[in-house]
């Protein structure tokens, strides 16, 4: 074999490998576009907000993937929806707007793709990012207290402060990163219908 | 090649070596940090720093056994290899000694930001664009340095090392390029880019790391044993499979998820070919090996390569199974994954490039290895620990995987099936690392010259029975 056939012959295969998956796969999801909810109006899959797309680089930063994963699968050959993880499955038009498209491939914790519908409120997932044993006790989750700030509450305490406890007039103080966080978890859930994957 | 000739790429390929084996004793040290973690989960309620979170070591350490302690490490020993085979000597000494320095600056600076402010969270890009941007102009002057005059002396060796070289050297560029220029510049709207970051996955790992390792077990096996590879047909044939379809192995790692079904079917049908194209090889580097028992116990190289060589079967083999569609219901979102990368990481390109150390230094340096005890650390702690890791991950997983499907399981009980498991791959990568901080106490010896060395190459003395033999048949 020649060297330049060699060389002609790996550029092929590269090609090959990159037209085949990234440019059918463009051609195939890259296309789509968010399906308009008819009855409020609003576009489905939900655009999330700028602070949400911060949380989203926190939740990558803080490494959140390596436990976690954001892809429902089913319903035949998985036990997700069943473990109440989501209403259905995940499809790529979920993704349409999410920046940078994340899914993780570790279950060590629970799937988070539906995580701003299981746990509505907050101050919940607050607490969880604080101290993950406080809500449930044999939780294996890392608290992240480096989210949060401890100061001195003074005669009021801030309004964002949490209820907790602390001694010698302290009060704990979430963080931007901690709040853009929150928000991103709650921005994702899979409460709305798509045509490929309908609500049952 | 003159003294002075090979001078100049011998100071590239040390700093290379010498990195590679820094940042594994540190990525293997975060790995244990990070399963301590697991195992214990209240450790991490004392410690208030996010640089020791298991969020930040385990994205940490993956990064620098791939891109510092193996990557790097190949491309040292690459370095020495390819003007051997070549002909060509290197130029440009102090150019290619930039580029080595500039590879190490990339991985202090990638480790830098996932520790202080957390990776990406892409798969197999976790640090930034600037980052990327120091690995591609290493890679340039690097790269461009072990190509250079290998068309010109095409037909003077063996063909298929400088084929898989070939497909190697061009598959980081070209797959890190497009990489970043779809994932973080925008141009990917988010369904594509779960698609970019599973085939960027398969480029490091089938068609950068894989292809520069088997370079290595395709000149280096036949000098050692004196023996021709048989079918150079096979060989080519095994090539072309493992560079045609080496990005799509990844695909079958998304069981169900939000990528088109028919990517992940054809996931499935390359990591069966993919272990095809490694059987066919095997077929190859047998012959060298039959009936070379004794050789293989005593010269410390040709043990860790022929140990590499079968990992490299081994690895391909647990990623087909994995893939296997009644099997990856279960197994996907597992730490069975995480045995395949043992196997992938550790038992085989870690093996390779220990051999390719030993083999190939001396050569160079025109020292031997000091001290036969540390020789045998190495080997037997490496490939142990090794060995606890994957027997570990695949058992966990497989049990994890069962129990993630059965809904009647909470996940907090999963979790604790996790527990003894874990206790053997802890125990497992402490020994590995005891393996390898032997190796670098070896490495290091040798470099400074600290002992009187015996050896021209790195060979374990004779065994009792062997001298008893020995001295019979002198008799």
């Amino acid at each position: 074999m020649k060297p330049t056939r060699a060389l002609a012959l790996v550029f092929v295969a590269l090609l090959f490998t990159w037209l085949g998956q990234v440019a059918l796969g463009y051609f195939q999801v890259g296309k789509l576009e968010p399906v308009l909810n008819e009855e409020t109006n609003l576009p489905n899959p939900p655009t999330p907000s700028g602070f949400a797309q911060t949380g989203a680089r926190v939740f990558a930063s803080e490494g959140c993937l390596e436990c976690h994963s954001l892809s429902v699968r089913g319903p035949a050959g998985s036990a997700d929806l069943m473990r109440g993880w989501g209403p259905r499955r995940s499809v790529p038009r979920d993704y349409l707007f999410r920046e940078p498209a994340l899914i993780g491939f570790s279950r060590i914790g629970p799937d988070l793709s539906d995580i701003g519908e299981r746990m509505k409120e907050p101050n919940d997932l607050m607490t969880h990012l604080l101290n993950p044993r406080k809500l449930k006790p044999t939780s294996t989750c890392p608290p992240h207290p480096w989210l949060f700030d401890v100061k001195l509450a003074g005669p009021k305490p801030e309004h964002d402060a949490m209820a907790l406890t602390t001694p010698n007039w302290k009060q704990v103080v979430p963080s931007y990163k901690a709040k853009a966080l929150v928000a991103y978890l709650q921005s994702l859930n899979l409460g709305y219908p798509l045509p490929e994957a309908p609500l049952k | 090649m003159n003294r002075n000739q090979s001078s100049k790429s011998s100071v590239a390929s040390q700093i290379l070596i010498a990195g590679s084996i820094i940042w594994s004793l540190l990525g293997g040290g975060f790995q244990i940090l990070a399963n301590l973690q697991l195992l214990v989960p209240l450790v991490t309620y004392f410690q208030p720093l996010p640089v020791l979170g298991f969020g930040r070591l385990v994205p940490a350490s993956t990064f620098l056994l791939t891109y510092g302690w193996i990557g790097s490490g190949l491309l040292g020993v690459l370095m020495i290899l390819v003007p051997r085979f070549s002909g060509i000597p290197f130029r440009h000494g102090r150019l290619l000694s930039f580029g080595a320095m500039a590879w190490q600056l990339a991985v202090l600076t990638g480790l830098t930001q996932i520790l202080m402010s957390g990776g990406s969270g892409l798969l197999s890009l976790p640090y930034s664009r600037s980052v990327t941007l120091i690995f591609l102009v290493s890679f340039l002057v690097l790269g461009t340095g072990i190509t250079r005059g290998l068309g010109g002396t095409w037909k003077s060796g063996p063909l298929l090392p400088r084929l898989y070289l070939l497909g190697g050297i061009l598959a980081f560029p070209l797959g890190l390029g497009t990489a970043e220029l779809l994932l973080r510049s925008g141009t990917a709207p988010g369904a594509v880019q779960i698609i970019n970051q599973l085939v960027w996955h398969s480029f490091v790992h089938h068609l950068w790391l894989a292809p520069m390792a088997l370079v290595l077990v395709f000149q280096l096996l036949p000098t050692l044993t004196g023996r021709a590879i048989t079918s150079l047909s096979l060989g080519v044939l095994a090539w072309g499979l493992l560079l045609t379809l080496g990005g799509w192995a990844t695909n079958s790692l998304a069981s169900q998820g939000p990528i088109p079904s028919w990517l992940q079917s054809t996931g499935v049908v390359a990591a069966v070919l993919l272990f095809v194209a490694a059987l066919g090889n095997t077929v190859l580097f047998q012959p060298l090996l039959e009936g070379r028992i004794d050789e293989i116990r005593r010269n410390v190289a040709l043990r860790f390569l022929t140990l590499g060589s079968w990992s490299y079967v081994a690895a391909y083999g647990w990623m087909m199974f994995l893939s296997i569609p009644g099997v990856r219901q279960n197994t996907a979102f597992t730490v069975a994954w995480n045995a395949n990368q043992t196997l992938f990481l550790f038992s085989f390109l870690g093996s390779i490039l220990a051999g390719s150390i030993y083999a190939l230094l001396p050569v160079i340096k025109n020292l031997g290895w000091p001290s036969h005890s540390s020789l045998l650390w190495h080997f037997w702690c490496t490939a142990l620990g090794a060995a606890m890791m994957f027997v570990g991950y695949a058992l966990a997983g497989i049990l994890q995987g069962l129990a993630l499907n059965d809904p009647g399981v909470p996940l907090s009980t999963v979790a604790s099936y996790l527990r003894p498991f874990l206790v053997v791959i802890i125990a497992g990568q402490a020994l590995w690392l005891v393996g390898q901080l032997a190796f670098s106490s070896l490495f290091f010896a040798t470099l400074l010259k600290l002992f009187p060395l015996t050896a021209p190459m790195a060979v374990f003395p004779p065994s009792r029975d062997q001298n008893t033999d020995l001295a019979h048949a002198q008799h």
